[in-house]
């Protein structure tokens, strides 16, 4: 709103409307924040393991190459890339309004996530049952806690997973549920990246030793 | 005996110093024994502490004299010069960050200078002492729940809360810990530096005069920490050997078994040392392994008690005849 | 008595039992009672007046950042409170406790505190004091000025905002349990390894610190995304990045440095937390554990936290000092440039709190380097502040003088601090009580910011002022107290005397100690001016301006005072750095809106307070292993989540009737005053 001051001069002291902002953008930069924060979480395990991946942190027990079941790690690669694959492949029905193509990205998305999550699961009951648990070594209580941690993250993507599927069918495409549904493609977009670290990094590096 | 540079350096920097003068002054009351080193690692350390000092002061006095005199020349009643929309200045930002610039470089300088010089891996001012031409004396020192087991490999004796050294040699400190954490500090004499369990630290030193110092421990560890004292007693020579003797006599020795006795938690107050004869060859390395091992020496409930519970302060050093 | 974790555990109650509950100790017993009366006080009142209602409704559910903000202040000052009878106990304690001859007391044998008790207390002390009364301060601040500033009508989530707040609380009142069921941990507040592990510490104390700071830290990262997403998406048009108040600078270099940060402690407690409840092998000394890991960890985001509350601090200087100069801050752009190098810098020195754990001289002169490089743009701010007051027009409010005795304890903790960072120094006074007057000097800077931030926002957001006179008695009173406790601390350090001493063995000191006891007694009779001070200004209630003290220079003053619950009646259109000290100079400060438009603001909600509380549940469980109760709570907070996801509730509208009526009476529109019910606007698209 222009307003003149004393001299005539015209001014602008005000703007009325202009707080409305674009709650998509705000809440997608939010979540990129979040992420930033997710990211260093993980950093920081990375380099605890980097720390205790090592003979004298195993006590005597098995290290990484001892452990890992690498044929299973590329399964699980493949398994996680495609279930955000599927993921996105959903978001494109998002465009153009087809709550069902997006219930059913969705879907796939998540019984993908499931399987990963079974392999990782039974992988890791095989090696507790081993006598390998994670109480054996602090080497294996940090291997355990990494892949936990991301088995968790992956845990409640399938939560959320879970919550849209319900929630675009009964609230249909509001700015809220749209939000989420493009925070929810970020975050598993980045679980996955997590695995890959987790795969070159513990699965192939740490294997290769 | 202080290599003669240095001792003149610290010479001409002592009378400079109003403020620590003052300090030294306070001395006799407060014993502040940073000020009164022994030895030349502690006395490197004095030296930069000093110049560390005067630094500050030079940093100091001019800052607050202006945080002083702008509030009041400035203060509205005087009327002074106002320049109200001055708020940009080259020359002055460029001091503001050049200055201090120079003076830390300046400090950095010096510290990294000073840390080799009294690293307590290998002080490089202990390269040329006097006492580095003979063999050292050896001690690893263990620390229990909260006592000090000083053990003498070469010498084959052991002693609780007692650290007794010769003068003119260098001592090498080799040191862990049971279950807990603890700083190892002898303020005049030595740098500080943490006996871990599962872990080894070194320290090292060397005193030309005969002396009785007061050692403890800097890093908290538990109910019995306060009391974590023992002496450092500096004798000369021939009365170390003749100690060491009178020590080898004694029948009490030091198994890995009565070890784990005097590793149990015990607030040793007043500390109260105690001798062995015969440790146990490899006792340090047994300590290191066990607490490698996941041994710990658990607090009993009695030094946890909500109201006090005498025991907690006053239980005694295991009995141990001299 | 400790509590030990491995004792008896039943299904329903996990480790807790009446034994827990410390009621033979008469210190404790009597804590409970005056915490209890006052409760039973509070709420009594809240009943009698009939404003319990209203506290619910307009302050527990609220999402309105600047109710959000005093309840943030509340709790700080009421924790720091609490900090300071901790500090007052200790104190007393090493004066009692000083050589062998000092009599015992109360049971203990020397003092009255038995060293198990003790080292709660400067653990509990250093806990609260952090993350309950300094990072609530600073964010509360931060939360009721940084929207005003850059003229935004809330925080980008107003509901994440109260989530974060009530997950800080329900931290608080763990802490605050841990007094009246069990104990608190004994093992300092940075949590010495491997004493804090299950071997060594047993006992429920260390669950109750983790979980504590667990929640608190995850609330202040929530916080810092909010804060860094408003800053950069919120402010209003015109305030481009070099416009923006230097405290709002400071802030996001702040919150920049949370977000970094948060997460690796978060990850630090985390494996301790499975070390304890899992018997896991992170940080114990056997079994390839690596207590040096947790050290490390916990120091990357320790050293960078203390900047995380000193640059706020920075901020505040740097809008007080300007305004009572009646002068443009001196500096602007190398102060922005100066905040971004303290929080680049404090990432990589974190090892200079560990010299003495045996790194080589290439690593410790390394850190020592590093460190010694923040006092190049530390020493830029404190000059930066000397030449605004340079050539300016001072005043001395109390806000002021707060500025002025901040820059000399930055002056007198900055330059030990310089010395401490020097490795051959700190050899020898490393854990010494040098360390703790160096770091008390520090926070107390944080602490006059703060006490000069409350001062000189309190007209803005309560429409008056507190009262001058005793708030400069409160003021020299502290200051007097503060050099009395912590000069003597300095010279006791260079004595070599250690820092978390229950007992003193040298009673030549006796002389400094009780002249440090005396500044706790000046502490009290400061605490006396606070209160007259509170009670004066409220009996008075002498209604301000809206540029509360004559030369604001930010955007903040433009609004009513007190300001309107939604802030900016018409989103002002910004034209320069400092926008008020602009249309002043331009005449046009008075210049009103012609017309409003309808505002949208978010409803009240219940959701982040339940979620508090149900965290609090959470952590108590957690703590005395009560699995079902800690499964339920954790479901519970799942649960709460989701429902509310589906909640239709848009919030509602402001009509530019309602807004026209309340620019005109003010009051009708203050954050305490009652709001009438709006109806949401889901439910108006539903008629
Ligand atoms: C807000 C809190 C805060 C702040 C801002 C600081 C700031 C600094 N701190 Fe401090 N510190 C703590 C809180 C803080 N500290 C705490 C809580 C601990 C103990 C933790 C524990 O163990 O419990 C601690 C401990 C601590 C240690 C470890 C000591 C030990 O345990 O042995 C060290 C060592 O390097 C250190 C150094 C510094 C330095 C160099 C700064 C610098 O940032 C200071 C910079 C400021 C100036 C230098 C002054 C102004 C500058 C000028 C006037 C310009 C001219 C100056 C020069 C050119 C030098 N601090
Ligand atoms: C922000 C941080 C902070 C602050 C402000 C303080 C403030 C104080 N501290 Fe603290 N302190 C720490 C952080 C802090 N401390 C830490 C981290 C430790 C290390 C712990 C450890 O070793 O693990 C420590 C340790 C510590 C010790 C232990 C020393 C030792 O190890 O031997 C002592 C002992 O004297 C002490 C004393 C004090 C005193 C007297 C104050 C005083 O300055 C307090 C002054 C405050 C007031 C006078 C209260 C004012 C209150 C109001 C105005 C509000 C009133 C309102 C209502 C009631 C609603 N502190
Ligand atoms: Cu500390 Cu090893
Ligand atoms: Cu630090």
């Amino acid at each position: 709103m222009a307003t003149s001051n004393p001299t005539g001069a015209a001014l602008a002291l005000w703007n009325p409307g202009a707080d409305e902002h674009d709650p998509i953008s705000a809440r997608t930069y939010g979540f990129w924040l979040y992420l930033i924060g997710d990211a260093l979480l993980f950093c920081s395990l990375f380099a605890s393991y980097a720390v205790l991946d090592n003979p004298v942190n195993a006590a005597g027990g098995p290290l990484t190459a001892q452990v890992i079941n690498t044929p299973h790690g590329l399964w699980q690669t493949f398994i996680i890339l495609a279930s955000v694959l599927a993921y996105s492949l959903g978001t494109v029905s998002l465009k153009n309004g087809n709550a069902a193509g997006v219930q059913l990205g969705i879907l796939a998305a998540l019984l993908l996530g499931g399987a990963f999550l079974y392999i990782s699961g039974t992988d890791l009951w095989a090696l507790a049952a081993q006598g390998n648990g994670p109480t054996r070594s602090a080497f294996l209580s940090v291997f355990f806690t990494l892949l936990l941690t991301h088995g968790l993250h992956m845990l409640f993507g399938i939560l959320w997973m879970l919550v849209m599927l319900v929630q675009v069918g009964v609230l249909g495409f509001t700015k809220d549920v749209v939000g989420r549904l493009l925070n929810l493609r970020l975050f598993w977009q980045f679980q996955a990246t997590m695995w890959v670290c987790v795969y070159f990094y513990v699965y192939l590096l740490g294997g290769a030793r | 005996m202080n290599p003669p540079k240095q001792r003149r350096a610290s010479l001409l920097l002592k009378p400079l110093l109003a403020l620590p003068a003052l300090l030294l002054s306070g001395c006799t009351m407060a014993g502040i024994r940073l000020f009164h080193p022994a030895g030349l690692v502690a006395g490197a350390e004095m030296h930069y502490t000093l110049i560390l000092v005067i630094t500050m002061l030079i940093i100091i006095v001019p800052t607050l004299l202006m945080t002083i005199i702008f509030p009041l020349r400035y203060h509205h009643s005087r009327n002074a010069k106002y320049t109200p929309d001055w708020h940009f200045s080259l020359t002055i930002e460029l001091l503001a960050w050049g200055i201090p610039f120079a003076i830390v470089a300046f400090l950095c300088y010096l510290t990294i200078q000073g840390v080799y010089a009294v690293n307590p891996w290998a002080p490089g001012i202990l390269a040329n002492a006097p006492g580095a031409r003979q063999p050292p004396i050896n001690v690893e020192v263990i620390a229990t729940d909260w006592q000090w087991v000083f053990v003498y490999p070469d010498q084959g004796i052991a002693t609780i809360d007692d650290l007794v050294v010769p003068s003119g040699r260098v001592v090498h400190l080799q040191m862990t810990a049971t279950s807990n954490m603890n700083g190892f500090y002898i303020p005049q004499v030595a740098p500080m530096v943490d006996a871990m369990p599962a872990m080894e630290s070194r320290d090292a030193f060397e005193l030309d005069q005969p002396a009785t110092y007061t050692g403890f421990s800097t890093d908290f560890s538990g109910a019995g920490f306060s009391w974590m004292q023992f002496s450092t007693r500096v004798v000369p020579q021939a009365e170390f050997d003749s100690w060491v003797a009178s020590v080898q006599a004694n029948p009490n020795q030091l198994t890995y078994a009565a070890f784990q006795k005097i590793a149990q938690p015990t607030v040793n107050a007043g500390a109260k040392p105690a001798y062995f004869s015969a440790p146990d060859k490899n006792l340090f390395g047994e300590v290191m392994t066990a607490a490698m091992q996941g041994v710990v020496y658990p607090v009993p409930d009695s030094f946890t008690k909500r109201v006090s519970d005498n025991s907690a302060q006053g239980a005694q050093a295991p009995a141990s005849p001299q | 008595m400790q509590v030990a974790v491995d004792g008896p555990w039943s299904p329903l109650l996990g480790r807790l039992s009446l034994a827990a509950i410390p009621y033979d100790n008469p210190i404790l017993v009597s804590t409970f009672a005056v915490v209890a009366l006052l409760g039973i006080v509070i709420i009594g009142a809240a009943l009698y007046f009939g404003k319990l209602g209203y506290i619910w409704r307009e302050w527990l559910t609220t999402v309105d950042h600047k109710k959000i903000g005093v309840m943030y202040i509340i709790l700080g000052l009421v924790m720091l409170f609490r900090g300071f009878m901790d500090g007052a106990m200790m104190r007393t304690q090493q004066l009692l406790a000083d050589g062998p001859n000092s009599p015992g007391y109360l049971g203990a044998q020397h003092g009255y505190l038995p060293p198990y008790h003790f080292d709660q207390i400067y653990t509990a002390h250093g806990t609260l004091m952090l993350f309950f009364a300094a990072t609530p301060l600073v964010a509360g601040l931060g939360n009721l000025i940084v929207p005003l500033q850059i003229g935004a009508r809330d925080m980008a989530f107003p509901y994440l905002n109260a989530t974060s707040l009530w997950l800080t609380v329900s931290g608080a009142a763990l802490c605050m349990i841990s007094l009246f069921v069990g104990e608190f941990s004994n093992a300092t507040w940075v949590g010495l390894m491997p004493f804090s592990e299950m071997p060594t510490n047993p006992g429920v104390g260390v669950d109750y610190w983790m979980w504590a700071f667990q929640l608190s830290s995850i609330g202040t990262t929530f916080n810092a995304i909010n804060m860094i997403a408003t800053i950069v998406k919120m402010r209003a048009p015109g305030m481009r990045w070099f416009r923006m108040p230097v405290y709002c600078w400071s802030s996001l270099t702040t919150n920049i440095i949370g977000l970094s940060i948060f997460p690796v402690v978060t990850v630090a407690l985390t494996m301790l937390g499975i070390d304890r409840y899992f018997g896991t092998h992170f940080f114990t000394a056997g079994y390839g554990g690596n207590f040096m890991l947790y050290v490390n960890l916990f120091w990357i985001w320790g050293h960078p936290e203390v900047y995380f509350l000193m640059l706020p601090a920075f901020g505040l200087f740097s809008e007080i000092v300007p305004t009572f100069s009646n002068k443009a801050l001196f500096g602007y752009p190398t102060m922005v440039a100066a905040s971004f190098s303290i929080g680049g810098i404090g990432w990589v020195v974190w090892a200079h709190h560990f010299f003495t754990m045996g790194m080589g001289p290439e690593l410790n002169g390394y850190f020592s380097a590093a460190t010694m490089l923040v006092g190049i743009p530390t020493g830029v701010k404190a000059f930066n502040w000397l030449f605004t007051m340079y050539r300016g027009r001072i005043t001395y409010a109390t806000p002021m003088l707060w500025a002025l005795i901040g820059l000399v304890l930055l002056l007198i903790g900055g330059l030990t601090g310089m010395m401490l960072s020097a490795s051959v120094f700190d050899y020898t006074v490393h854990n010494s009580l040098f360390v703790v007057a160096h770091f008390h000097c520090m926070v107390l800077v944080i602490g006059a910011a703060l006490f000069a931030g409350v001062t000189y926002w309190w007209p803005k957001v309560f429409g008056f002022k507190l009262d001058e006179r005793n708030g400069q008695m409160y003021f020299w009173t502290f200051v007097l107290a503060s050099l009395l406790v912590f000069v003597p601390l300095f010279y006791l350090g260079f004595a070599g005397v250690t820092r978390r001493l229950d007992y003193i063995y040298n009673p030549a000191l006796k002389p400094l100690l009780w002249v440090s006891e005396g500044g706790i007694g000046m502490y009290f009779v400061s605490l006396f001016y606070f209160g007259k001070m509170l009670y004066v200004s409220l009996r008075d209630q002498i209604p301000a301006q809206a540029d509360a003290w004559g030369t604001g220079r930010t955007l903040e003053w433009l609004t009513h005072t007190p300001v309107p619950f939604y802030n900016f009646a018409v989103t002002p259109q910004i034209n320069a750095r400092d926008e008020l000290a602009w249309r002043k100079a331009k005449g046009v400060e008075g210049v009103q809106p012609t017309h409003y438009v309808p505002i949208h603001l978010p409803s009240n909600t219940a959701v982040p307070v339940i979620i508090g509380a149900l965290a609090t549940v959470f952590g108590f469980a957690m703590t005395w292993r009560i699995w079902w109760l800690s499964i339920a709570s954790l479901l519970a907070i799942i649960i709460v989540v989701i429902i509310r996801s589906f909640d239709k509730n848009e919030g509602y509208v402001l009509s530019a009737e309602d807004i026209a009526k309340m620019e005109n009476q003010v009051a009708l529109a203050s954050i305490i005053a009652e709001q009438p019910k709006r109806p949401a606007l889901a439910q108006v698209e539903a008629h």
